[in-house]
């Protein structure tokens, strides 16, 4: 799964994710990609949830690019612990997505397996997304 | 090359800003800029849908002529345009003054023709690489994308910028060694499996802090 090697701070504060994604919102080396159309915090679990759902799909050839990383920690308190006393220990890891970024490209395969792969691997994220390709964004 | 004359009716903006940018998009308008020439810059209006016509019909890499009031003022490149990536609208163009037989330079996308051997017959997989190159040639002779044979290529092998034919009276501007397209051994579902990460959440390391052993 994805994690961070070496990190500055082990918390962080939580931030906002409004607004759209600024970079990162076209397809830069494949040929098709999935785009998020929702803002969310993505774990590292559901990234590697929906990278393991496209490699099955393709099983052999094809290349595929995961364009986000998660790199903010996320903290979570005990279970039946009153407030206070500190901030929580970090729990996992997780991607801060906007409206447009780019998630997962893919080249290498026909666009029928590389939108069905994109279809199955968006149905492990919790957020909508579509499907983007070089062709559609050059016509 | 763009296959008809591509006409795009615009008005001069008085106005320029947030607000009046609102109100023109609103208004099934999209705000521009027109400059180049040694002419201070012009924030124009155009039409949203004549616009989109004309990016479908080649106008993304050819030459626009621009009309005021239904007579054609000058000629232009489409530089850049700025696309809100979850409603794919148009919010913003950017356009260059060009003379019809001027020289320009322009980034064109590459397409790949055929299916290259080592695909076909070693199951590789096509990588390309650079997805535009930069060429300079007369405006109004520039092809909507350049074209590569990729038919006979191999297992490792690959084509550089130097390689594309261009058309008769363009020079390439992209650097003659870079790579545009490579054929790749193909891994398989479980090769790239067992190359990722360990399932197992690491504690990252603390820069500046000691760790305990030390």
């Amino acid at each position: 799964m994805l994690t961070p090697k070496r990190v500055k701070w082990r918390k962080q504060q939580r931030g906002r994710m409004t607004g759209r994604a600024l970079r990162g919102s076209t397809l830069s080396f494949g040929e098709y990609g999935l785009q998020a159309l929702e803002p969310c915090w993505m774990t590292n679990r559901q990234i590697e949830a929906a990278r393991i759902a496209l490699t099955r799909h393709i099983k052999r050839g094809g290349k595929v690019w995961i364009k986000v990383f998660p790199d903010k920690p996320v903290t979570k308190k005990p279970a039946e612990v009153r407030m206070g006393a500190g901030k929580g220990n970090p729990e996992f890891w997780v991607a801060v997505v906007r409206p447009g970024r780019v998630l997962f490209e893919l080249s290498g395969v026909t666009p029928d397996v590389a939108k069905e792969a994109l279809r199955l691997a968006a149905s492990k994220l919790p957020i909508d997304t579509k499907i983007v390709s070089r062709e559609e964004a050059q016509a | 090359m763009a296959t008809k004359a591509l006409t795009i009716p615009f008005e001069l903006r008085e106005k320029t800003g947030t607000s009046s940018a609102h109100a023109l998009r609103a208004a099934g308008k999209v705000p521009a800029v027109v400059y180049g020439h040694g002419v201070e810059p012009q924030h124009v209006a155009l039409d949203a849908k004549a616009f989109d016509e004309a990016l479908h019909h080649g106008g993304r890499t050819g030459i626009v002529t621009l009309s005021e009031n239904g007579k054609n003022v000058e000629t232009a490149l489409v530089r850049e345009i700025q696309i809100n990536p979850v409603s794919q609208k148009v919010f913003h163009v950017d356009l260059q003054r060009v003379g019809v037989h001027e020289s320009v330079h322009a980034k064109l996308p590459v397409v790949m023709v055929g299916v290259a051997r080592g695909v076909k017959d070693s199951g590789g997989v096509m990588d390309v690489i650079a997805h535009e190159l930069e060429i300079e040639g007369p405006a109004d002779e520039l092809p909507d994308r350049l074209e590569i044979d990729v038919a006979g290529l191999g297992i490792h092998e690959h084509v550089v910028a130097g390689d594309v034919k261009l058309p008769k009276g363009f020079k390439m501007l992209t650097a003659a060694d870079t790579t545009v397209v490579v054929i790749e051994a193909s891994r398989t579902a479980s090769q790239v499996e067992e190359a990722a990460l360990p399932a197992e959440q690491l504690q990252p390391e603390v820069i500046g802090q000691k760790s305990e052993g030390e």
